[in-house]
């Protein structure tokens, strides 16, 4: 469902992806793991259409169009997700309002009418349970006053909303405790489906305890220097990722 | 119910026993002691109001004028001990709209709320005077004007607040967070401070920005086009303002003039 050639990309005139090629099937987890500064996260914000980095080669097709040419909300409508690794507060806007705006939105794109009010807080309760997400979150504004680990079950609370395609998780597991992480993770796996392909960006190995992936890639440089299976995981948590970039191991940080 | 007590001036509750009079131009009004009332002005320019000991005041005024209108007010509040003013100005339309309120905190423990609204755009001028003067200690005051400017509009937010050397024990804090919607929209924000007492709370503070693009792309991202992206986060920053409105025919009318205002935004 989507294909990556050889991506290139800058960041304020800086070469950040050098070459990246990478292919996610429908149904498929691929983690992308890397020390921080390798362009894991400027291969999500490109994926999602953020502005301020500058694509300078190579291209993306997803479905078989080009992802690159579409503004942020027709990717969103055709079915693309970015799981943001610091979601935004919107005081002023309440998170069902929010929801229901972006839900309207990607059912305009995608030829759906307008969801009926009653049926969407019906539905919003029924998947704020999925999250473990107290009810009096959805009427408070977007993130405002929200926790670290409220906002990433925020985040996969939309994504359950608006039901994507292909999901690009970056850095879910970032700041979360150990309980909070089990629930993102849950919520993540009850989404897996043989239709929906998933990016689960994150520097470390422990979300990948929880949602196992199907592949693993490490990013270093701006260039994927190695591909394997979930093992490949475990390998980088016991050996850092020294190993692969000939360089003494990078310190891990939040 | 909202009860006629002048032409220009409306009561909540219709039957409060709040004394309103005429005097060469000038509206009077006064609220006694222990009295709690709503006022809803809808013209006055030139308005005194009292509100006695112990008395509570929600003091609203809504300006929409036509476009090439030019409205100017003047109020003047005395609070006085343990007594409470709390007012909400909203300035829409009008090409100069000049806004003047002088609060004098006259009794102990008095207490006054000042917030504010005003959107503007096209060539319109929209200026917020304000003065709190405190006199007697314990006093706390608030002050919290929202502006919104579009197009080559001005804004201006003019506040002072004075601590008489009497006034100890006084609290007061004083924002102004203005939206610039345009590159040749100007925002001007004078906050003052002149304390003459040694034993006082006070804090100031103004910003003026625009929407920011983290929520502007946030929004994208999840399918809402820039656009309405855009006029979301406007209404967001305004509705901060109007949520608080207790009377609900008024914050409808609110809304109302914010939603026609922002729906001519790119």
């Amino acid at each position: 469902m989507l294909d990556i050639k050889n991506l290139q990309a800058t960041v304020s005139d800086k070469q950040i992806l050098k070459g990246i090629t990478l292919k996610i099937g429908k149904g498929e987890v691929h983690a992308i793991m890397g020390p921080n500064g390798s362009g894991k996260s400027t291969l999500a914000n490109v994926l999602a259409g953020r502005e301020g980095y500058t694509v300078t080669g190579g291209e993306v097709l997803y479905e078989g169009k080009n992802l690159l040419e579409m503004a942020p909300e027709q990717r969103a409508g055709a079915g693309v997700f970015l799981a943001f690794q610091y979601p935004v507060e919107i005081p002023g806007i309440t998170n069902n309002y929010f929801m229901k705006t972006a839900l309207n939105s990607v059912r305009k794109f995608r030829g759906l009418p307008e969801i009926d009010a009653m049926d969407f807080l019906k539905m919003i309760k029924e998947k704020a349970k999925l999250v473990e997400m107290p009810e009096p979150l959805l009427s408070r504004f977007v993130n405002d006053g929200f926790s670290g680990g409220e906002k990433k079950r925020n985040e996969i609370l939309q994504m359950a909303v608006l039901e994507p395609k292909l999901c690009i998780l970056d850095e879910t597991d970032s700041g979360l405790d150990i309980d909070a992480l089990q629930i993102v993770a849950k919520g993540i796996n009850a989404l897996r489906s043989a239709e929906r392909g998933f990016i689960v960006v994150t520097h470390y190995q422990r979300l990948l305890n929880y949602v196992q992936p199907d592949y693993v890639h490490v990013l270093s440089g701006g260039k994927i220097v190695k591909s394997g299976g979930k093992e490949l995981a475990l390998e980088l948590e016991k050996k850092g990722y020294g190993w692969l970039e000939n360089k003494e191991p990078i310190p891990t940080a939040g | 119910m909202v009860g006629l007590k002048t032409k220009n001036l409306s009561l909540q509750p219709a039957d409060a026993p709040v004394q309103i009079e005429e005097v060469s131009g000038v509206t009077r009004v006064h609220v006694p002691a222990g009295c709690r009332a709503s006022l809803i002005d809808q013209t006055e320019s030139r308005l005194e109001v009292t509100v006695a000991d112990g008395a509570q005041l929600s003091y609203y005024k809504l300006v929409n004028e036509t476009p090439l209108a030019i409205h100017q007010s003047f109020l003047e509040v005395q609070v006085q001990k343990q007594a409470s003013f709390q007012s909400n100005v909203f300035l829409f339309g009008g090409a100069q709209i000049r806004s003047t309120i002088h609060v004098r905190m006259d009794g102990e423990g008095a207490e006054c709320a000042l917030n504010g609204l005003y959107v503007g755009s096209g060539s319109q001028i929209i200026e917020m005077h304000t003065l709190i003067d405190h006199i007697k200690p314990h006093g706390t005051s608030r002050e919290f004007y929202k502006g919104i400017l579009d197009d080559k509009a001005r804004g201006l937010f003019d506040g002072l607040i004075i601590v008489q050397k009497e006034a100890q024990k006084t609290d007061s804090a004083q924002t102004n967070k203005n939206l610039l919607l345009s590159t040749e929209a100007r925002a001007n924000s004078n906050p003052e401070l002149k304390i003459f007492a040694n034993d006082v709370k006070c804090k100031h503070g103004s910003t003026v920005g625009q929407i920011n693009a983290n929520s502007i792309f946030y929004l994208r991202s999840r399918g809402v086009p820039e656009a309405e992206a855009r006029q979301l986060l406007i209404y967001a920053f305004a509705s901060e303002m109007i949520e608080p409105v207790v009377i609900p025919e008024f914050r409808e009318t609110l809304f109302q003039c914010l939603n026609s205002a922002i729906s001519t935004k790119k």
